[in-house]
């Protein structure tokens, strides 16, 4: 019970992650990025491969969230142009992208087969839930570093003009600034953050294959930070416990209703994740944490 | 790919030798059918987007249930008719459930609300069918004909079908649109909303005509796509983006660019296998739709709007 409620930490926090970039991005920037989970899966294959080769971890993690980063940039020079929602048509339209270029490139990454036994972390520990303990450790202070550091920044001079941009991007640019610039930044922290979460999945996981990178990733992302609460830090944290809760959750409605099986289950989830999308969209837009002063 | 010169070099090989008139057209020709599935698709993605405003996720997984009610009306009777039937009526009753019960709901919030609930509409479909009728693929069971040889060109007497199936499709929903008062409201309403509505247009009742429209055309696409392919709860939502793709490039709002579009597309697709690959197909609606995007926003027969 005890390694099952690590396991369940570890994977929430990667999800914190990912629900922090997308905060950062849509929450206070109003990008809709609808391909999150390229920039997820970009991560976990540049440091698996890397460690795979024998790249110290710490260089592997590095390279996962720098490419992530950069792989952000030409389609942030593209959001420069686009309007709302073909941005998001694009980025969906990104992911599925990577996501055949995994599959298809076998020479780099193997294909529909995947990468397995991805080199652990802290492999020196032998003992099973120790090292786990360890990631939790390693994996909760950077989780740590990351929401204060959001905080940081959404108080600073570029988290108000962010968010001005998000209100009435018109304003921003007569006021004389440019709006693109900023969102391209915006996007690259964003995936960067994601390409970290990648390569602490990876690496945690140990074993990668295209089909944990299918777009329904992203909209748990989303369902998480839209239950939470949009534009905010605390809503990212509180709507990914609920995704856990929900996600987990579903494994102990098997104990009670065995008849359930895993396909049907994972319709379930699927059926759910659709049903509180558009329950909150239209009865709660602000989320549980929003602000209910503001529409 | 470790030698990029030497998989170049052997794809160009390929292709030259390969490369007929005769083996373009035939390739050209398994593009049309393909092409006039994209293009239904794009068809009910414009409609929604010029009248109603939004770009619908939902319309992948609508046309899987289209392709699902069809199944079973040709289960029942073994009639490719019912099955059409079947599919049209199902679909455009589905497609106006979900706007009495949650895009109404939404008049008037921001596109990316209605966005993100029509993922969250297409999701719940596709749970939905995945939990009724399981994840095994389907067949329509047709009995195989011999294909037609016209100079060494390959036709399936069934996709000749299919292409008229589509045809009627398209004819009717142009007559719709172009001949009847209801469908002269729908073009009032996507030309100017304030306009239309202050000459006494009823708003409610072109929407009502509209997703029964829409609904209609996505179960014909639906019912094609499911019979060229296998029928799975997955099949729709891989058919979005092309579809999205389509509707961008033939201008969104207009309903021939749609049509005209998802025929491009689905040729380029074809014609684009022996070169970059049978995976690769679908990425190639992702650049033509950032290709698009970037150069001519607007599409290829959109009217001038600012857009982007």
């Amino acid at each position: 019970m005890e390694a099952y409620l690590v396991a369940i930490a570890i994977v929430a926090l990667i999800y914190v992650l990912l629900a922090l970039g997308l905060t950062l991005q849509y929450g206070f920037t109003g990008l809709i990025n609808f391909g999150h989970v390229g920039f997820f899966a970009i991560g976990a294959y540049t440091s698996a491969i890397l460690a795979m080769n024998g790249v110290p971890l710490i260089l592997s993690f590095a390279a996962g969230t720098i490419v992530a980063g950069l792989a952000a940039w030409p389609i942030g020079l593209i959001a420069l142009r686009l309007r709302d929602d073909y941005f998001a048509i694009v980025t969906l339209g990104f992911s599925e992208t990577v996501r055949l270029v995994i599959t298809s490139e076998k020479w780099l990454t193997n294909g529909v087969q995947g990468i397995p036994a991805i080199p652990r972390m802290f492999a020196s520990i032998s003992v099973g839930s120790l090292a786990s303990f360890a990631v939790l450790a390693v994996l909760l202070v950077v989780t740590i570093i990351a929401v204060l550091g959001m905080g940081r920044i959404v108080k600073s001079p570029f988290g108000r003009i962010i968010e001005a941009i998000r209100d009435n991007e018109d304003a921003v640019k007569a006021l004389g600034k440019d709006p693109a610039r900023f969102k391209v930044q915006v996007l690259i922290l964003g995936s960067g953050l994601a390409g970290l979460a990648g390569a602490f999945y990876a690496h945690y996981i140990t074993y990668i294959v295209p089909d944990q990178f299918i777009p329904l990733v992203t909209f748990y992302v989303w369902m998480a930070i839209i239950i939470g609460g949009i534009g905010r830090v605390s809503g990212a944290v509180v709507g990914t416990v609920l995704l856990m809760v929900l996600l987990e959750g579903s494994r102990f409605i098997r104990d009670v209703m065995p008849f359930i099986s895993d396909v049907e289950m994972a319709s379930v989830r699927l059926g759910v994740i659709g049903l509180l999308l558009i329950l909150f969209t239209i009865y709660r837009p602000q989320g549980l944490m929003g602000d209910f002063t503001r529409r | 790919m470790p030698y990029p010169a030497l998989w170049f070099r052997r794809r160009i090989c390929f292709y030259f030798r390969e490369a007929s008139a005769l083996f373009y057209a035939q390739l050209i020709v398994n593009g049309l059918v393909q092409g006039l599935i994209v293009g239904l698709a794009a068809l009910a993605v414009t409609l929604v987007f010029g009248v109603a405003r939004f770009a619908n996720a939902a319309t992948g997984d609508t046309m899987t249930f289209g392709a699902y009610a069809a199944l079973i009306g040709h289960k029942a009777t073994g009639s490719l008719v019912v099955a059409g039937g079947a599919a049209v009526g199902a679909t455009a009753l589905l497609s106006l459930t979900a706007y009495a019960l949650v895009f109404r709901k939404l008049a008037g919030r921001s596109v990316v609300a209605l966005l993100v609930t029509s993922i969250g509409v297409g999701f719940l479909m596709r749970a939905v069918l995945g939990i009724v009728f399981g994840h095994n693929q389907q067949l329509f069971t047709v009995p195989l004909v011999r294909p037609i040889r016209f100079n060494g060109l390959v036709i399936n007497p069934f996709d000749l079908q299919l292409a008229a199936v589509a045809a009627v499709a398209l004819v009717g929903v142009f007559l719709i649109l172009y001949a009847t008062p209801i469908g002269r409201r729908m073009r009032a309403v996507a030309d100017n909303r304030e306009l239309a509505l202050v000459s006494g247009i009823r708003p409610e009742r072109v929407m009502i005509a509209l997703w029964l429209l829409v609904g209609a055309v996505t179960g014909v696409a639906g019912m094609m796509l499911g019979m060229k392919t296998v029928v799975s709860p997955e099949l729709g939502w891989e058919m979005l983006l092309p579809a999205f793709a389509a509707a961008i490039l033939g201008g969104i709002g207009s309903p021939a660019g749609a049509v005209l579009a998802g025929l491009l597309l689905g040729v380029a697709q074809e014609l684009s296998t022996p070169f970059v690959g049978f995976t690769y197909k679908l990425s190639i609606s992702f650049v033509v739709l950032l290709l698009v995007l970037l150069v001519r926003p607007r599409g290829l027969f959109g009217r001038l709007e600012g857009v982007r």
